[in-house]
């Protein structure tokens, strides 16, 4: 489980995350919800440890993350799968060299071994055939597949995904949700996932958070989101007309 | 104010850098990558800027010395300090700074924008280490032999300009470039070539690795790069001069 406990950070003494606590758990899709700028990235890169809060505590089970020594930090990061929203496969390694990346890192397993393992995380998401292309070869959609293959490598316990299916169109967005929450049910990670994207609520979050100016404005799930009468979520979830004709028919 | 930070953040970027690699197998792997990336593909530049140095300034050097006191031989002799006390250390490493310089900070930079930095530093890796300390050994390795290929293209330069110019009896070259030859001159240079290739790469690696916003940024990034390299390259072969010659 991850918990984040009174969170505060900001950017030129304005506030970008206000008192957020939230905990998201195992085995289950924990979406974090919430406008573009709203501070849903800033929250998730301070649970990756890629930004320093400026107050309150992130616990990866019972490790207190944001205040450990680098060595226990990167041992936990071991544990960790991060999908970046623009996938952020390197350019200069191929698919299977992408894959192969974390296990020739940090594990001492043999040539076959690896290369058995990353050929198994490519299957799993689907993408096979591809190992010798380059990142700039592929789709956006197999861009996100292989960088899902890559952060799976390791066999994580926490997965973090910062909008994994922007760029995308809807079909291919669902394809990487689903994905996603296969993927988390199989392996019972925690995984949590940034997005603005309704489509995704709708189909994975078994939990939802939603940030609205840096707050944490709402907690439910998928079901009670149509249900809720909190405004802001509203205005979110049923932004566009045809939405809100659902809403009030 | 300003420049103290960059100063300060520079000095740890280099600190990280020289941290515990992740696996020595991968460095020298990241190593020999970096030598074909940094040094075997500016081969080229290096061999045809040297080859025309070295036939003008054989020109240049007889149009200017051209007196009947003066034996012929001092063109040659001219030619090989040119080459070794400034052309093919301090001016290699000012086109080395253009070419290997940007290229580093775009590299860098276009990694920092597309998050894969991030992705590195997110599975617990030293990014600073495995990007920047290969291209570092890379350039520390490979300057000097760079430098030392200049001075032998440039000599076969000012040979080919008396060979097929009519400037000097190319006997009289030959004689000149072997004329009170001190081997010190080498190592001289190459001790300055050293001292460029760290420069040249770990400014290079600073504003790439720093770079923030987009392409643009990028853009500006590897400029000043360049840029910041050339003058501090230009400050170093002062002092280095005046300490080693002076």
């Amino acid at each position: 489980m991850i918990e984040v406990k009174n969170l505060y950070k900001s950017y030129d003494g304005e506030f970008v995350l206000n008192d957020v606590s939230a905990q998201f758990e195992p085995g289950k899709c924990n979406l974090i919800i919430g406008r573009s700028g709203s501070g849903k990235t800033v929250l998730l890169k301070s649970i990756a440890g890629l930004l320093e809060v400026d107050e309150g505590e992130i616990w990866y089970d019972d490790h207190k993350f944001s205040h450990l020594d680098t060595v226990t930090k990167q041992k936990i990061r071991k544990e960790m799968g991060v999908l970046f929203q623009g996938a952020a496969l390197f350019d200069s390694l191929t698919v299977e060299e992408n894959v192969l990346f974390p296990l020739d890192m940090f594990t001492p397993q043999s040539r076959k071994e690896k290369l058995d393992r990353a050929n198994f995380c490519l299957e799993r998401v689907r993408v096979t055939g591809s190992n010798g292309l380059y990142p700039a070869e592929l789709s956006g959609g197999m861009k996100k597949r292989v960088a899902i293959a890559r952060a799976i490598a390791l066999n994580p316990k926490y997965l973090l995904c910062d909008e994994p299916n922007s760029g995308l169109d809807p079909e291919t967005g669902i394809i990487i949700d689903s994905l996603i929450k296969e993927l988390t049910e199989e392996f019972q990670m925690t995984t949590i996932v940034n997005s603005h994207d309704m489509n995704s609520v709708l189909e994975i979050g078994d939990k939802v958070i939603f940030i609205f100016q840096g707050c944490k404005c709402w907690e439910g799930s998928r079901e009670d989101i149509l249900k809720t009468d909190n405004e802001a979520l509203n205005k979110f979830v049923f932004a566009t007309s045809m939405a809100k004709k659902i809403k009030e028919p | 104010m300003k420049l103290l930070a960059h100063i300060g953040t520079y000095f740890l970027l280099m600190k990280r850098t020289f941290g515990q690699p992740q696996r020595h197998s991968i460095l020298y792997r990241q190593i020999m990558r970096e030598i074909e990336k940094v040094g075997i593909n500016s081969f080229g530049i290096v061999v045809i800027i040297s080859l025309f140095v070295g036939a003008v300034i054989t020109i240049q050097v007889n149009f200017n010395i051209e007196n009947p006191l003066l034996p012929t031989y001092l063109v040659g002799l001219t030619v090989r300090d040119s080459l070794l006390l400034e052309f093919s250390s301090t001016m290699m490493a000012l086109i080395l700074a253009g070419k290997v310089g940007s290229s580093i900070a775009s590299e860098l930079g276009m990694m920092r924008i597309t998050e894969q930095i991030d992705a590195l530093e997110v599975m617990g890796i030293n990014s600073a280490s495995y990007l920047i300390l290969p291209k570092m050994i890379a350039s520390l390795v490979f300057f000097p032999i760079l430098c030392l290929l200049s001075i032998i293209v440039g000599l076969f330069g000012g040979y080919f300009a008396c060979a097929l110019g009519d400037i000097i009896p190319p006997a009289d070259y030959i004689n000149g470039i072997q004329y009170g030859f001190q081997p010190y001159y080498i190592s001289y240079a190459l001790t300055k070539t050293v001292f460029y290739a760290f420069i040249i790469t770990s400014v290079s690696s600073y504003y790439g690795y720093f770079v923030k916003g987009g392409a643009v940024e990028v853009g500006k990034a590897s400029t000043k790069a360049v840029v910041q390299s050339s003058i501090l390259i230009l400050l170093a072969n002062l002092i280095l001069t005046r300490t080693i010659l002076g």
